[in-house]
């Protein structure tokens, strides 16, 4: 079946694609369209005029003295090989790894997976424990806001019909001398491959030389509205010795940072479940060093 | 009697040892030099890889018409009216039709009339057709199906096959929801019972599944003048469609032509039931007199088309403190959908199967087939067997973990073999008896004994164990289907030696055109790439029946060896004349037609080829085959179902990470009786993509309906594997001389299927030290198996 879209436009630049959007209220942006042509067939979204950002210019992946900014055009096997990205944040390198398969990997876009808003999308946990922040861009100028801030419910994110992403900005920090970052990605599903993560969770914790957390952010996806941060189990474990009485505590507090529901995917128990055996192990391994 | 011995042959990854050589000195009749048992490349192959193979979706017509199906979205209603103004309104759209526009029959039930192809006052199920549509473009076509309206009163329906036998419980249709009760009765149960020392009682929830072929359902119907029609459909039965469009047309059966399209793949999906499609396509033919051309989306073909049966089966099952079977009771509930279709067919093959391949004194089956609101159950790879196999393996293991016997063990204490050959069904098996090689050859490539004794301990997370699953599979069809069991052939030899080969039985990417290639080549004596087997037409061969129950290679090979043997009659004395010999010393291997014995006094075949074209002489001859009658009582299920059994044994290998309830199958050893290759490639990959498909259906494969609603019909949450989660597979052959089809083949392609998930069930269980006793085994299903025993189960009291 064909898809119900009118029209679709090339747009040849960031102006003029901002242009186009300000000027059609019923046009959508389009990336890769892995997920938005899905929705446009099975009627979950839809769109009048599709505006094509693959012109644009917003892929590429640059280091500056603010840290590393991914164009939100950027594909996934480009973050999942990038060396910078693999070196300061290997659990979005990861993430990125494990969206779909190869061939999704090469057309699915950074800018994509946060604005199709999906409490699943697997980059998500992952940047909001770097502490990303998003760059939109409108007719009438760019702003700054914190990931977190985007995302409003299932599908749905703050930004209006005529804002773009335009790059995601990840702050890179020294770890200090005597100090040891642990980050990671873990996403869970019943296939290797091609697979929405049931639970997914990214941990970024910094461990001083006194064995204390001194910086702790842990993120889930798919036990909420929105991939959320875990701020009352941060709270609990931040400035503290790992120990295994903390860590049976933290299982037990990260339970009320998220509000999985049952659905066809597993029921809200089994993602409570999975969501403390990840947490769990993830600082497991914090605690071995 | 002493049975000539199974000869392993070693697989491409095989672990198996074992001289065939020594083996054949023992008597095993050596394969005939030629093209069988050989892996010369597959005549389909290069075309499907190049994209050049024309499936339905790629034909098109000039004035050819889209067709759109009105269906039900809800599964249990009254119908109060059907609006069709605002579908004919649509833009493009040329008609819309309803069961009133039905010339014939408007009933397309394969065994029974229990279905109409369009409702008219009562839907039963999900996908029950109000209305079709044609029009100029699909897009308008399925725009128009979405505007029919139905004045919809909803009734109450039934959902579960056991709570649809219970008093009161709304019903499907007149007449009750017990459909037909199906029994296997043998011996004594009661004086059995005191000799039993353990008794195993159980209820397995074996849950349903998908075909998932990768090209969905598919036809394309063609008027020719006003009296007769042409059907090219992605199907494995083209006689089905032409005896359900020439009744539902009311036209002679001469008058539909059925042509098999290239198929994408069927497992039993597009046996029953593309002869609803291709109805619909054709009734609309009839009524535009143009060509019309129906093909679903994937939504709608995982929400409407059949489904693999979900049962639920409950055991009473004894052994002896030995480990010797007593007896064993089966009441089986199988959730037939909304309509018969074939589920009747199926617990016939789950009925012969539920014992499994054990020497049991008393046995007693009860199987219920039950009407149910439902999606309706359908041919699906294994027909009933998986389902009845995953309890009996299941049950098998139980009463070895509470006798302390290994469960291979316990299995060699009941398997079938020369001495013990009765089957559940009273039928004495005919030569030799493989239960146990095929059980010793896939225990030891799977490393059994070594495995037990010291159990691999992986990272702290993971959990490994191994499973078996030892199965016997009738061959063909069940005596209730003989009447459709023949086959026909058509073999031309060309002037230039080539030879076009027409067969009744379908090709759908399992390989049948290798197989009849490589038997006519082989019976011919030329090469495989001189052979040309055409898709079949119902007009160039009889009625072969249905190409399922794996008797596709089996079936065309006899009516192609049956043919070449009547084409030989007019050959044979051209080639003597041509090698001054007697017609009865003609021989044909190589490409040539040769004196026995002496094999320098040669002529090709092309040669005799020629001689026969410029003497006129016919050089077409038809093949028919048909399988020995037998007898059986249908009432006590004692008799001879099937005319032999091949026996398959796998073993699996997992590690389940038990906190997240993850399953990882490692590993399959599969051991299976053959009778002979014909073709290694293409039973190998039989082989492997059952052991694939089965590992989906056991594990990840959940079909979640809501009120008879499928709620996840895509493929992002129907699982089915990809191949970055196949497993390792070790592959042994045993091939033997016994009852078989072509030089003594048997089907492979539903027993590489049935054993598979209940040796995934069994490691998996054995993994982690407890019961699974539902299908299949996804994460939430193993974690709320684990239950209290899960360390990190007090969180769920915290968030309570
Ligand atoms: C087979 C398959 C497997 C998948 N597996 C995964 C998986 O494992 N994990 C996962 O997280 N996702 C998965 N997805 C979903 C999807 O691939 C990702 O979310 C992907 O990153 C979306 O990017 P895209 O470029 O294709 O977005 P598109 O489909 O082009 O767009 C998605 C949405 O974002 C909007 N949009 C796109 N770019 C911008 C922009 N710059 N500014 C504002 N709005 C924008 C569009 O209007 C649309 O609403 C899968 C999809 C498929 C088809």
């Amino acid at each position: 079946m064909d898809l119900p879209v009118q029209d679709v436009l090339r747009p040849r630049s960031l102006r003029e694609a901002l242009r186009v959007l300000a000027d059609h209220p019923g046009a959508r942006p389009v990336a890769g369209g892995t997920d938005l042509v899905v929705q446009l067939r099975d009627g979950r979204r839809q769109a009048e005029l599709l505006v094509d950002l693959s012109r644009v210019g917003l892929d590429g992946i640059t280091e500056t003295d603010r840290g590393i900014a991914i164009g939100a055009g950027t594909t996934m096997d480009v973050i999942a090989t990038h060396r910078a990205v693999r070196t300061h944040f290997p659990a979005l390198a990861t993430a990125a790894s494990q969206v779909g398969a190869w061939p999704i990997q090469c057309r699915a876009t950074l800018g994509g997976n946060l604005a199709n808003a999906s409490p699943a999308a697997d980059t998500a946990p992952a940047l909001l424990v770097a502490g990303a922040a998003v760059t939109v861009a409108s007719a009438r100028g760019q702003s700054q806001l914190p990931l977190e801030e985007l995302f409003v419910g299932p599908g749905r994110t703050s930004l209006r019909s005529n804002e773009l992403i335009v790059s995601v900005l990840l702050p890179v920090s020294r770890t200090g001398a005597g100090r040891r970052l642990v980050e990671r990605f873990v996403k869970v599903g019943p296939r290797r491959e091609q697979i929405i993560s049931v639970v997914c969770m990214a941990g970024r914790v910094v461990v001083a030389a006194d064995g204390r957390l001194e910086l702790v952010r842990l993120a889930f996806g798919s036990v909420a509205p929105t991939p959320v941060r875990a701020r009352a189990t941060e709270r609990l474990l931040e400035r503290r010795v790992l120990d295994d009485r903390l860590r049976q505590e933290a299982l037990g507090v990260v339970q009320e940072d998220v509000k999985p529901i049952d659905d066809v995917r597993a029921p809200a128990s089994y993602r409570r479940l999975a969501v403390a055996t990840l947490l769990d192990r993830f600082l497991a391994e914090v605690a071995r060093g | 009697m002493a049975d000539p011995p199974a000869r392993p042959v070693k697989g491409r990854r095989s672990k198996v040892e074992g001289g065939s050589a020594r083996a054949a000195d023992r008597g095993l009749h050596a394969t005939p030099p030629g093209p069988l048992g050989g892996s010369h490349a597959r005549p389909d192959a290069s075309a499907k890889v190049a994209g050049l193979t024309r499936y339905v979706g790629d034909l098109a017509l000039p004035g050819m018409l889209h067709a759109a199906l009105a269906t039900s979205r809800v599964a249990s209603a009254r119908i109060r009216s059907l609006d069709t103004r605002a579908a004919l309104a649509v833009p493009d759209v040329v008609a819309v039709l309803t069961a009133a526009d039905v010339p014939g029959q408007n009933s397309i039930g394969a065994v029974f009339g229990d279905q109409p192809l369009l409702v008219t006052d009562r839907v039963r199920m999900v996908g029950d057709r109000l209305a079709l549509v044609a029009a100029r473009t699909p897009e308008a076509a399925w725009i128009a199906a979405r505007a029919v309206r139905a004045d919809l009163e909803a009734i109450p329906g039934v959902h579960d096959p056991v709570a649809a036998l219970d008093e009161g419980s709304p019903t499907v249709h007149d007449g009750g929801n017990l459909f037909r009760t199906l029994r296997v009765v043998k011996g004594k149960i009661d004086s059995r019972r005191s000799k039993a020392t353990v008794i195993v009682e159980a209820e397995y929830h074996v849950g349903g599944q998908d075909h998932a072929y990768l090209e969905p359902q598919g036809c394309l119907a063609i008027p020719e003048g006003r009296d007769r029609l042409t059907i090219v459909a992605s199907c494995q039965c083209p006689f089905y469609i032409q005896h359900a469009v020439a009744k539902v047309l009311g036209l002679p059966l001469a008058a539909v032509r059925v042509e098999q399209a290239p198929t994408g793949g069927g497992f039993g999906g597009k046996e029953d039931y593309p002869s609803e499609p291709a109805a619909c396509a054709a009734l609309l033919a009839w009524h535009t007199g143009r060509p019309v051309r129906l093909l679903f989306h994937r939504e709608l073909d995982l929400q409407v088309t059949t489904k693999r049966h979900a049962m639920v089966v409950r055991h009473r099952w004894g052994a002896d403190a030995k480990g010797k079977l007593q007896f064993a009771e089966v009441e089986t509930f199988m959730d037939a959908g909304a309509y018969a279709g074939l589920s009747t067919v199926v617990a016939e093959r789950a009925n012969v199967s539920c014992i499994g391949p054990y020497a049991v004194p008393a046995v007693d089956v009860k199987t219920h087939v039950v009407y149910t609101n439902n999606l309706f159950g359908g041919a699906y790879r294994g027909f009933g067997a998986p389902q009845v196999t995953w309890a009996a393996e299941a049950t098998i293991d139980k009463l070895a973990r509470e006798l302390g016997l290994d469960p291979l063990e316990m299995r060699r204490r009941n398997a079938l073999d020369g001495m013990a050959r009765t089957l559940c069904t009273g039928q004495k098996l005919v030569g030799p008896v493989l239960a146990r090689e095929v059980l010793e050859s896939a225990t030891r490539m799977a490393d059994w004994d070594a495995f037990r004794a010291s159990r691999p301990q992986g990272s702290d997370r993971l959990r490994y164990g191994m499973g078996i699953s030892l199965v016997l599979y009738g061959c063909n069809l069940h005596w209730g289907g003989q009447q459709l069991d023949r086959s026909s052939a058509v073999v031309i030899l060309q002037p230039d030696g080539s030879v076009i080969v027409r067969v009744g039985l379908t090709d759908m990417g399992q390989g049948n055109l290798t197989a009849a290639q490589t038997i006519a080549a082989q019976a011919l004596g030329v090469a495989p790439a001189a052979v040309q087997v055409w898709q079949p037409d119902t007009t160039t061969v009889g009625d072969s029946g249905p190409t399922v129950a794996s008797r596709g290679s089996q079936m065309s090979g006899m009516a192609i060896l049956d043919a070449v043997a009547r084409l030989r009659t007019r050959l044979d004395p051209v080639a003597a004349e041509l090698l001054g010999c007697a017609a009865e010393e003609v021989e044909l291997g190589g490409g040539f037609a040769t004196v026995r014995g002496q094999a320098d006094r040669r002529v090709t075949v092309a040669t005799v080829a020629a001689e026969m074209a410029s003497r006129r002489l016919e050089c077409i001859a038809t093949g028919w085959y048909r399988t020995t009658p037998r007898e059986f009582d249908s009432e006590t299920g004692q008799g001879d179902p099937y005319e032999f059994y091949a026996m398959a044994c796998h073993v699996a290998r997992v590690a389940v990470d038990p906190e997240l309830g993850l399953v990882t199958v490692e590993e399959v050893s599969a051991a299976h009786d053959v009778g002979r290759t014909i073709h290694r490639q293409a039973l190998e990959g039989q082989i492997q993509g059952g052991i694939v498909q089965a590992m989906g259906w056991g594990v990840t494969e959940a079909l979640h309906l809501r009120d008879g609603v499928l709620v996840n019909p895509n493929f992002t949450d129907y699982i089915i594997p990809t191949a970055a989660d196949a497993p390792n597979i070790n592959i042994a052959v045993l091939e033997s001389d016994g009852p078989g089809g072509p030089y003594g083949a048997k089907g492979i392609g539903e027993p590489a299927f049935i054993p598979t998930a209940a040796a995934i069930r069994n490691a998996v269980c054995d993994a982690l030290g407890l019961e699974i006793d539902t299908l299949p085994l996804t994460p939430p299903t193993v974690v709320a198996a684990l239950g209290d025993r899960h360390p990190l189960a007090w969180v769920l009291e915290k968030s309570r």
